[in-house]
């Protein structure tokens, strides 16, 4: 009677494959993740008990927080916050002019040659691969303190992202539209010009607004290495237990951060649907 | 005068698909030349064979006297327009750019760099514009038309650009019948009254028999009719759609075919 069930069950409930079974990857793919994760975990000493253990003394440094903010820090804040915009906006701006090209080159239905391609490729994976306090390290040896090495590592590694974005979003446009401008005798420029572009810039801008978002966190820190902005405040009043300027830091961070996304939800709106209103509507 | 000359074209895809086999075959200037066949005839490949949009794997093919290869691919390009199945527009410029992108050929990189045109360039589109019937659209984002219009967009597309030719592959197989109609109508008033020859891969019959000039069949790759659409019988189009030149092949169902396949 059993047997008979589980062969009824078996042959009313069938996987879309020609074998009726599973497929190979989806059953191997996970099972190898969860190996990985377990194998991976030891490394880094990861341990529940330990995070559990611990939320006691996490409780009581958030406690800490519950102070009266330190009005008299608000000018100073004010400054440093203006400076550390200023960074983000500065550098995002240098790194687009430099990432637009660069992203056209590095764009396999874009790029003039393979060679180049590659090249352009490997340069923007390059830049990449030191994070921003790295390179503002290396600036700040270089130019000294203050806010120009900031933007200048912000801007480095912004290009190496923003082009890498940018050089994607030209890859996936519509061969269709690409194929009616050149079909009427454009040049290669007024292809990518008139066809590509056109097609990539929602995506485009969706990914520069990322990235100016993540910018304003980046800058946030870059003080940390003495590279302008509020990060060396936070980074001190840490050390000095300030927690009457800390809260102040955070909350203009978070309050920053959320009005940029207000922002760019409203500008994505617009470019991608072409009118802001009728979409919100 | 042959304004497209093909001269014994093969065409095979990479993957070995063998779409034309050794195709002969001239057009004459200011024709509307109707290619008819089954799908994966080798319709489109013909027809995208005429402006390079595919290479040919053998054989040559000549258009208004320039051979079709790398170094002449933009001059012909540029005196050719084309129509697609799926509009090809530009789904975020506006009518108004996509038409004027017809004309990117004959203007320097530097101004439609920044997206400037020539006014001589604005009253060509305004007139090709005026011509479909959109010029209210004119400053509507491409993707906010109808299929008709987008299509219509298309042509006169085509139009701005002023050229010898226009090629349309399958201009109407993605619109309902009134609206097809509609745009082969303006296709073959283009020919007549511009005297563009147009080449276009159809699949109404009715249509084809109304409005075309000349007829040529595709089947499996080869022609295998080419003549005036009076002469387009039912024995005719068997040996189109379905490969068989003897009649005697059909074994009596003949009629009930053609119910079913030439509305």
């Amino acid at each position: 009677m059993k047997m008979t069930l589980m062969a009824t069950k078996t042959s009313i409930w069938q996987w879309p494959t020609l074998s009726g079974r599973p497929p190979l990857l989806a059953v191997l793919g996970p099972l190898g993740v969860v190996l990985l994760l377990v194998v991976s975990a030891n490394l880094v000493e990861f341990s529940f008990m330990h995070i559990i253990r611990s939320g006691r003394p996490f409780i009581d440094f958030m406690q800490n927080l519950l102070v009266m903010p330190d009005w008299v820090f608000m000018p100073q804040l004010l400054t440093k916050m203006l400076e550390t915009v200023e960074i983000t906006l500065l550098a995002t701006a240098i790194a687009l002019v430099i990432s637009f090209p660069l992203g056209i080159l590095a764009a396999k239905n874009a790029s003039p040659c393979p060679l180049i391609f590659n090249v352009t490729r490997n340069l923007l994976s390059v830049i990449r691969s030191l994070p921003e306090l790295v390179w503002a390290l290396v600036f700040v040896s270089a130019l000294g303190l203050g806010p120009l090495p900031g933007v200048m590592a912000l801007a480095v590694v912004t290009v190496g992202f923003m082009g890498k974005f940018f050089a994607e979003s030209i890859e996936v446009v519509g061969e269709n539209a690409v194929e009616g401008i050149q079909a009427h005798g454009a040049n290669r420029l007024q292809v990518i010009w008139y066809s590509m572009l056109p097609q990539a810039m929602p995506d485009f801008i969706g990914s520069l607004l990322y990235i100016l978002d993540h910018n304003l966190r980046a800058a946030a820190i870059l003080g940390l290495v003495g590279a302008g902005g509020i990060g060396y405040d936070m980074v001190m009043s840490m050390r000095l237990f300030n927690y009457n300027r800390i809260i102040l830091i955070v909350m203009s961070i978070y309050l920053l951060v959320t009005l940029l996304d207000r922002l760019s939800v409203r500008l994505r709106m617009k470019l991608i649907h072409g009118q802001a209103r009728e979409a919100l509507q | 005068m042959a304004i497209i000359e093909i001269n014994d074209v093969s065409k095979t895809y990479p993957n070995g698909c063998s779409a034309l086999d050794s195709i002969c075959l001239s057009i004459e200037e200011g024709q509307f030349v109707a290619i008819i066949g089954p799908s994966g005839s080798g319709k489109t490949t013909l027809i995208r064979l005429m402006n390079g949009l595919e290479p040919a794997t053998k054989g040559c093919v000549v258009v208004d006297n320039l051979k079709v290869c790398k170094h002449h691919l933009r001059k012909i390009r540029s005196r050719v327009g084309m129509v697609f199945q799926h509009f090809n527009l530009v789904d975020q410029l506006n009518v108004m750019t996509n038409v004027l992108s017809g004309r990117l050929s004959r203007r320097h990189w530097l101004p439609s760099m920044l997206y400037l045109f020539h006014k001589t360039d604005y009253a060509a589109a305004t007139e090709a514009l005026r011509r479909v019937e959109l010029l209210g659209k004119a400053w509507t984002r491409a993707d906010k038309l109808s299929g008709g219009q987008q299509q219509r967009a298309g042509v006169a597309r085509a139009l701005a650009q002023e050229p010898k030719m226009i090629l349309a592959d399958e201009p109407v197989a993605s619109l309902d019948p009134v609206i097809g109609r509609g745009i082969i109508k303006l296709l073959k008033e283009i020919s007549e009254r511009d005297g563009i020859t147009v080449v276009a891969n159809l699949h109404q019959v009715k249509m084809v028999r109304q409005f075309a000039d000349r007829v040529i069949g595709l089947h499996n790759g080869r022609i295998v009719f080419d003549g005036s659409p009076s002469r387009l019988d039912d024995a005719a189009l068997h040996r189109i759609y379905y490969g068989v030149t003897n009649e005697n092949d059909l074994n009596g169902n003949k009629d009930q075919h053609l119910a079913v396949a030439y509305p």
